[in-house]
């Protein structure tokens, strides 16, 4: 067997002409990049760091491909640096990361990246007591902090998901972005370590996964002696958002005889989700419970056991509050520590019972906040619920709830006829005043790229509260990089509604396509300015409290045009049907000086 | 037909208490405010005074059994108003 530690560096010594990057997209022949190849990165990159410092530096490291990103990193740890990984690459979080660290590398602005020259790489040692790197919490419990690892935790961790699920030479496959630890440890350094291939690009789509998955199924069959080293299977690094969200109707046939595991982290996997996971794939989901600060704490696969198994090494206990404390050789402190969600211990493996009461004041009473998501969740239809303080009102709380498809109200009256029914649900256990009075029923949790309801999310939920221009956005969904489907509902006391009909309150036209330029510009690459309007119209009226769905999709101009830019198609439509359609034009700046 | 100071006091009562999923026709000007009907509390009828107070130059002791019987419903409400503004 393969030495895995981290700390000896095995990929130092892996066989030179075995892939560890894997064109998915590609068939086997040129689908391989071999170790000789990385080993040159590894190098390019080195020289690169040579060029702009001495050694010892800490570096701001942003990658999203893959392999470029593990020989960034392995070039920083030979020379003896480590980096400061960003949760992402918005210049607010780039411009908090840059007082610490060097210089930016990477697919950034400003980021430096190594040439396209192969170069022989220098080996260092690495110090089990060094720090290795720097990582960000994915800010679901207030604002992200940053929390240091060292070599000897990195190694101690991966030691032990090498020894329960090894990877056997398998393919990776990643859908969660390694700028955060549990992509970073799974997708990133487990392959490393354990010499199997990792996928040379982020599975985004489902799409792209059934069509990765039949064409390594395609080549594994078709392999005979003379072709080189083909994965025997793969391994796939998941999370509840993609796995909740896995379309049926998409070819699975290849799924279950190439995939040998599923891994999800970041939350918890709903038992629904985690039931369609295993009906789409074929494949049990091996779910990793734990934390950005305590890394992973156990694993569970739910159609085995509903209950949580440590993983080997962490000690679990409770207190008579019932939150669970750990001690875990992946921290940097041996001692005891207390974590915010509770537990019921069941022999040596637990229940999770959700977080910890959070405990405020509302209106001078003192309020948990947890009990009154438990009692939500009894309501005939919620998924689940999340109540929240809202920045600017201390005294009034919001609601965020996640219902069934078919329980989502469509327009005003069935809206308020809901909340009046939650209330009263709420009432026989709490005081009207601390009932919540902003509610956001969501059909889809929504979630960052991290599996978590951020405080961001939250802010975007009740945004339309602060500025009575906008509407209340209530989740979107994504098909591709260039389409995106956005839930809106139209406020009351939404501003446009005045003065348009004098009976009849109705959103004007001209504010539903600003709606669409500026969620198309929040949501898609759109970029280019406003030129012109194409066939719009607006065949039913919108009025205040409906619910409509708004469909944005990017497509090229057609170059025979003498034109550069985008096409933006929008639709938006409800129950009534469709309220407004048409596409709008935007075109970037012409370059024609030079012709 | 809905009379000119009660639409006005919908609006405020909608406004100051920022009701999101109230427009002026869901509140019955027979209805009461608080508790059933609106649904409106404690802090709503602070909140309300208040308001009563900046717009119309109302005064009203807190709490006492002549505001809760004016807080009644919005016909009672307009009646206070109709009889007691001074702008």
């Amino acid at each position: 067997m393969t030495n895995a530690a981290l700390l000896s560096a095995p990929w130092r010594h892996a066989p030179l002409d075995r892939p560890i990057g894997w064109h998915c997209a590609a068939y086997a022949h040129d689908a391989a990049i071999p170790w000789s190849v990385f080993h040159g990165r590894v190098g390019a990159w080195q020289a690169l760091l040579d060029s702009l410092a001495p050694a010892g530096q800490r570096w701001l490291l942003h990658l999203r491909e893959p392999i470029e990103f593990a020989a960034a990193l392995i070039a920083c740890w030979e020379r003896g640096d480590s980096v400061v990984l960003p949760a992402d690459d918005r210049p607010e979080t780039l411009a908090g990361v840059d007082h610490l660290t060097q210089e930016r590398l990477g697919d950034i602005t400003g980021g430096h990246r190594a040439g396209p020259s192969a170069e022989t790489p220098r080996w260092g040692t690495l110090d089990a007591d060094a720090l290795a790197l720097s990582l960000y919490t994915s800010g679901s419990s207030g604002e992200p902090q940053r929390l240091d690892k060292r070599f000897a935790q990195l190694d101690a961790e991966l030691g032990v998901q090498a020894q329960l699920w090894p990877l056997e030479g398998r393919l990776v496959i990643s859908q969660v972005s390694h700028q955060h630890i549990y992509g970073l440890l799974f997708a990133i350094l487990r392959p490393l370590c354990e010499q199997a291939p990792m996928a040379t690009a982020l599975c985004r789509y489902p799409e792209t996964l059934s069509d990765w998955l039949g064409r390594l199924e395609e080549t594994r069959r078709s392999q005979d002696s003379a072709t080189p080293y083909i994965p025997p299977g793969a391994v796939l690094i998941s999370a509840p958002p993609p796995l909740e969200r896995l379309p049926q109707e998409l070819d699975w046939e290849a799924a279950p005889l190439v995939l040998a595991r599923i891994h999800s982290s970041g939350a918890a996997l709903s038992r629904i989700a985690s039931e369609h996971a295993l009906k789409v794939l074929g494949v049990p989901v091996s779910e990793v419970y734990g934390s950005s600060e305590t890394g992973g704490i156990a694993w569970r696969v739910q159609q085995q056991d509903e209950c949580w198994t440590p993983l080997p090494g962490i000690e679990i206990r409770d207190d008579r509050h019932g939150a669970l404390w750990l001690r875990s050789p992946f921290l940097s402190s041996p001692d005891w520590q207390r974590q915010a969600d509770r537990i019921a211990l069941e022999g040596s493996r637990f229940c999770l019972l959700g977080r910890a009461d959070h405990i405020l004041k509302v209106g001078g009473k003192r309020l948990s906040l947890t009990g009154m998501d438990r009692t939500l969740g009894t309501y005939p239809g919620v998924i689940q619920a999340r109540t929240v303080s809202l920045p600017e009102r201390d005294t009034r709380l919001g609601a965020i709830v996640q219902l069934d498809p078919e329980r989502i109200p469509l327009d005003h009256d069935s809206r308020r006829e809901l909340i009046a029914s939650l209330r009263r649900h709420l009432s026989s256990a709490y005081e009207s005043t601390v009932v919540p009075r902003y509610w956001r029923f969501v059909d889809i949790w929504p979630t960052n790229a991290q599996g978590k309801l951020s405080n961001a999310l939250v802010r975007q939920l009740f945004r339309d509260l602060e500025d009575h221009r906008l509407p209340r956005w209530l989740g979107v969904s994504f098909e591709g990089d260039e389409r995106c489907q956005v839930s809106l509902e139209v406020p009351e006391r939404l501003l446009y509604l005045q003065g348009h009909f004098d009976e009849q309150p109705v959103v004007p036209g001209v504010v539903l396509v600003q709606w669409s330029v500026e969620l198309a510009r929040e949501h898609l690459p759109l970029s280019g300015t406003f030129q012109r309007l194409e066939r719009v119209k607006f065949p039913q009226l919108l009025l205040p409290g409906e619910r409509v769905t708004l469909v944005l999709a990017l497509s090229p101009l057609d170059r025979s045009m003498n034109e550069r830019g985008v096409r933006l198609s929008f639709t938006l439509q409800g129950r009534q049907g469709v309220h407004a359609t048409g596409k709008i034009v935007f075109t970037t700046q012409e370059t024609h000086d030079d012709e | 037909m809905a009379n000119a100071l009660e639409l006005e006091l919908k609006h405020l009562i909608i406004d100051t208490l920022e009701l999101e999923d109230v427009t002026p026709d869901d509140i019955d000007r027979d209805e009461p405010l608080f508790v059933e009907g609106l649904g409106l509390d404690s802090i709503d009828a602070l909140e309300l005074g208040l308001a009563l107070q900046k717009t119309y130059g109302i005064k009203l002791e807190a709490d006492s059994e002549e505001s809760r019987r004016h807080f009644n419903n919005l016909k009672s409400l307009a009646a206070l108003v109709e009889a007691r503004r001074v702008t």
